[in-house]
């Protein structure tokens, strides 16, 4: 039964329908993160809370916590389709600008959804003295007006920390505010200019919608992090970017004459307060391209310190290692793979992999790696490691893995170190003393008497003989390779025209034999018919005899007498009698003339002949 | 007047060839004489000398390999005991040698694909002569087949063909691969192989000393070469030699 498609749709569209909604109907859930955990005084901070799996919730507006100075600034939804799956977020920003140093604990704040209540987790923010290195945004974030002025457009650089180490990621932010009246579309950047750091890729921007000094702005938030290559005081930015906005034509009449719009309710000269806005039909806006720029912001950068361990590779941040190994049991020389997965957040794009605490006895393999990274810059996952490694002689375990990295926050090296990872390594000569610690095992009680270090493998005695000249050139570079190619050449062509000799002569042969064979099969009908001469008849039959004989012996015809016929047969005494009455008939009738003797041949004459003739088969 | 010019040649090359032919041998022996004295830098000065004169053989650089690891320079070592391989894929002593020199140094190898490491048993000039060989039977097989017709001359000829082909391809993927002609040492200790041609680039990966890397091409000081962990980076010319001359 065929099902046309309207009903086919109809059916369809409910259970896509109700998958959706069965994504949106998700029960929501509730984050709350802090840009920094460790501002110093007088350093803002933002506080993001996110609801999934719903785009609208009740939270509260302001959060009163004394020694901090909590507002609500703004706004963002975010709808995701992927594939049927709807999901929907909504984020509510705070910003929060502590008044004194100490801890604080933000409590957990009540979100309702719908008919739910959820709860954030409760956030902790460490506030320094405002000389603290560690300090949030608004002491090193710069905000720049765009030349309009503070009502159409800004730009704003904010960086994490003041101070930073060399090569330590420090996050930062790219704020682009727009007046939502002037419709702003970003048509070139934002860049960050400066030297002596490099940038992670900017990522898509974020959007909100931010009331900033009693203003709402539509702001583009776009993450980075910055790291610097050298000790120093560095500038960074500013951030420099093109926008097109509309602006309201220019008033023809003075100032003083235009009413003042509803926006401009203190009168700060908005240059909203055009007819424009108020009309939007009654005159036109013009889009205008709106250069907009930061204050550039300054970090501190710090060199390392000079008691690096051995294995450091330039690993900055904060990080911890898990490693593993398999197979667990193998041959010697087969390869393991040793896994070890760093994590944390820092530097990973300079990050090398862990060293083997003691290589020795253990042939290494480059490793490889991937990283997959927890935020939209980079700079928090995981970098798992893979390396080969073939032992060289019996082993226990895999040495313990060695990673180095520099603490920026404890202003200290630390070295992490794995557990080695017990394998049996079967076959080959046994494990060499002061080689790779392997775990305590039962035999451990046996006296253990210090013995020398390992002898060095030797290489083997030096050859007396110089030996054959030879060449690296490979021998299909050499004219004597193709020289050699010669003979056989040569030969081919040699072969080939031998072939063809040998062919053209078959040829010939087959054609004599074919026409012996044409001819003694004309002569034989010839004698069948009654119409011939005596002389004729054995002329022709002696014919059909030299032809059969040359034909089996491959001789000449005319060379043939009864003699050789007979033998070429193998005739018996009756049947060679007949061959020599039948050659002498036929030489008698020959050369003495067709006038001797009868004028024709008997019946039974012809019929013995034809039966002799016929009976000669090789 | 021709004649007597002729055999005064001849008398000349009877009264110098010996000279000639036995001196490499001499200066061999005396080079060996240093190495066993604990000469090695002597050592080396003659055994080079002797590849300089074009005295190419396997014994030579393998035993210039032993002066090299007794002077602890690994690279070298190991460079010279490929280049006796080189010459004689078989050549047991340098194949002893070479794995110990590398497990000293540390050195890294570049990956056999998977056809180089099926094609193993066997080096360029066999497969040549292989191929050579399939090539002339399968050509008189063909022939003999155009003209009589036999079908065991068309089976042949399949036969050798197959062989030529699989013989050529074999050849091609051998000297293509890591040990064909681009194939070079590390001879400086931890040689930085670089995303570009600058001292400061990025890093791709830091080559001990004798490890084997693969050249791509060359730009001024600089050779591009595919490296040990199967990425490319621009190491200085100075600090690798190619194996094959």
């Amino acid at each position: 039964m065929k099902m046309s498609m309207f009903p086919r749709i109809l059916l369809v569209a409910p259970i896509a329908i109700a998958a959706m909604q069965s994504s949106f109907a998700a029960s929501p859930s509730v984050t709350a993160v802090l840009s920094d955990s460790q501002p110093a005084v007088g350093q803002m901070v933002q506080l993001e809370i996110k609801v999934n799996g719903a785009n609208s919730a009740n939270v509260p507006e302001a959060i009163s916590i004394d020694g901090l100075e909590v507002h609500q600034t703004g706004t963002s939804r975010q709808f995701e389709m992927h594939n049927f799956d709807v999901s929907s977020s909504v984020t509510y920003n705070y910003t929060i600008l502590p008044l004194k140093a100490g801890k604080f604990k933000i409590p957990p704040q009540t979100v309702r959804v719908g008919n739910d209540s959820l709860r954030t987790p409760e956030l902790v923010l460490n506030v320094a003295q405002g000389s603290s290195s560690s300090g949030s945004s608004a002491g090193s974030a710069q905000t720049g007006q765009s030349t309009v002025g503070s009502k159409v457009a800004f730009a704003e650089l904010v960086i994490a920390k003041k101070d930073a180490y060399v090569g330590e990621m420090v996050p930062a932010e790219i704020r682009l505010g727009f007046d939502p009246r002037a419709h702003g579309r970003l048509q070139e950047g934002p860049e960050l200019s400066g030297q002596g750091f490099t940038t992670q890729k900017l990522q898509q921007p974020r959007e909100n919608l931010e009331t900033i000094g009693g203003r709402t702005y539509q702001v583009y938030t776009f993450k980075t992090a910055i790291a610097a290559a050298r000790p120093g005081k560095f500038e960074i930015g500013p951030v420099t970017a093109k926008a097109a906005v509309v602006l309201p034509r220019r008033p023809s009449a003075p100032r003083t004459t235009r009413p003042r719009s509803p926006f401009d309710l203190f009168n700060q000269d908005d240059p909203f307060s055009d007819p424009f806005f108020s009309d939007p039909f009654g005159s036109m806006g013009e889009r205008t391209e709106l250069p907009i720029r930061s204050e550039a912001a300054t970090l501190n950068v710090k060199p390392l310190p000079p008691n690096a361990p051995p294995n450091f590779s330039g690993a900055i941040g904060n990080f911890t290692m898990a490693a593993d190994a398999k197979p667990k049991t193998v041959q010697v020389g087969d390869p393991i793979t040793v896994t070890s997965t760093i994590s944390g957040r820092g530097n990973f794009d300079r990050m090398n992999g862990p060293a083997l605490e003691d290589e020795r006895g253990w042939h290494k393999y480059p490793p490889s790696s991937k990283f997959k990274q927890d935020d939209d810059v980079g700079i928090s996952g995981e970098k798992t490691f893979e390396m080969v490694l073939a032992p060289n002689e019996k082993k226990q375990a895999v040495p313990p893995l060695v990673f180095a990295y520099f603490d920026p926050v404890k202003e200290n090296y630390v070295t992490l170190r794995s557990d080695p990872v017990p394998i049996q390594v079967e076959g080959g000569a046994a494990q060499a003393p002061g080689v790779a610690a392997a775990p305590a095992t039962p035999t451990a009680t046996v006296a253990i008497t210090p013995a020398p270090t390992a002898k060095p493998q030797d290489i083997l005695y030096q050859l007396t003989d110089l030996g054959r000249v030879r060449s690296f050139t490979p021998i299909y570079e050499r004219p004597v390779f193709w020289t050699a190619q010669l003979p056989p050449l040569i030969l081919l062509l040699a072969f080939i025209g031998w072939k063809i000799r040998r062919v053209k002569i078959d040829n010939r042969e087959a054609q004599r034999v074919a026409a012996l064979q044409q001819e003694s099969t004309e002569l034989l009908r010839k004698l069948r018919r009654s119409e011939l001469s005596p002389q004729e008849y054995f002329s022709n039959a002696s014919r059909v005899v030299r032809v059969k004989t040359a034909l089996a012996k491959n001789i000449n015809p005319n060379a043939v007498d009864a003699e050789t016929a007979a033998k070429a047969f193998d005739l018996g005494e009756h049947e060679r009698a007949q061959l020599r009455t039948l050659f002498d008939r036929s030489d008698e009738l020959r050369f003495s003339g067709s006038g001797n003797g009868a004028k024709t041949i008997s019946t039974d004459e012809r019929e013995e002949v034809l039966g002799l003739l016929e009976s000669l088969r090789a | 007047m021709k004649t007597r010019i002729a055999l005064s040649g001849l008398a000349l090359w009877l009264v110098t060839a010996p000279f000639l032919m036995g001196q490499p041998a001499a200066q061999f022996a005396k080079a060996n004489q240093e190495y066993a004295a604990g000469d090695f830098k002597t050592a080396i000065d003659d055994y080079e000398a002797l590849v300089r004169a074009g005295q190419d053989t396997p014994n030579l650089f393998y035993n210039l390999g032993n002066a090299y690891f007794r002077k602890n320079d690994f690279g070298r070592a190991i460079l010279n005991y490929e280049r006796a391989l080189a010459l004689d894929p078989h050549h047991p002593e340098s194949e002893a040698n070479v794995r110990i020199a590398r497990d000293e140094a540390r050195a890294l190898e570049l990956v056999p694909t998977q056809s180089e490491r099926l094609f193993a048993f066997t080096n360029e000039n066999q497969l040549v002569v292989t191929a050579a060989i399939a090539f002339w039977i399968g050509m008189f097989s063909i022939a003999s087949w155009m003209i009589g017709r036999s079908r065991s001359a068309l089976a042949l000829s399949i036969l050798s063909l197959s062989i030529f082909a699989i013989a050529v391809v074999a050849c091609y993927q051998l000297s293509h691969g890591k040990n064909g002609p681009g194939l070079a040492i590390v001879t400086g200790d931890k040689v930085d192989a670089r995303l570009a041609t600058a001292d400061n680039a990025n890093r791709v990966l830091t080559l001990p000393a004798g490890s084997e890397i693969k050249i791509v091409s060359q730009r001024g000081d600089w050779i591009y070469a595919a490296l040990p962990n199967n990425l490319r980076g621009w190491i200085p010319a100075n600090s690798a030699e190619q194996v094959r001359f």
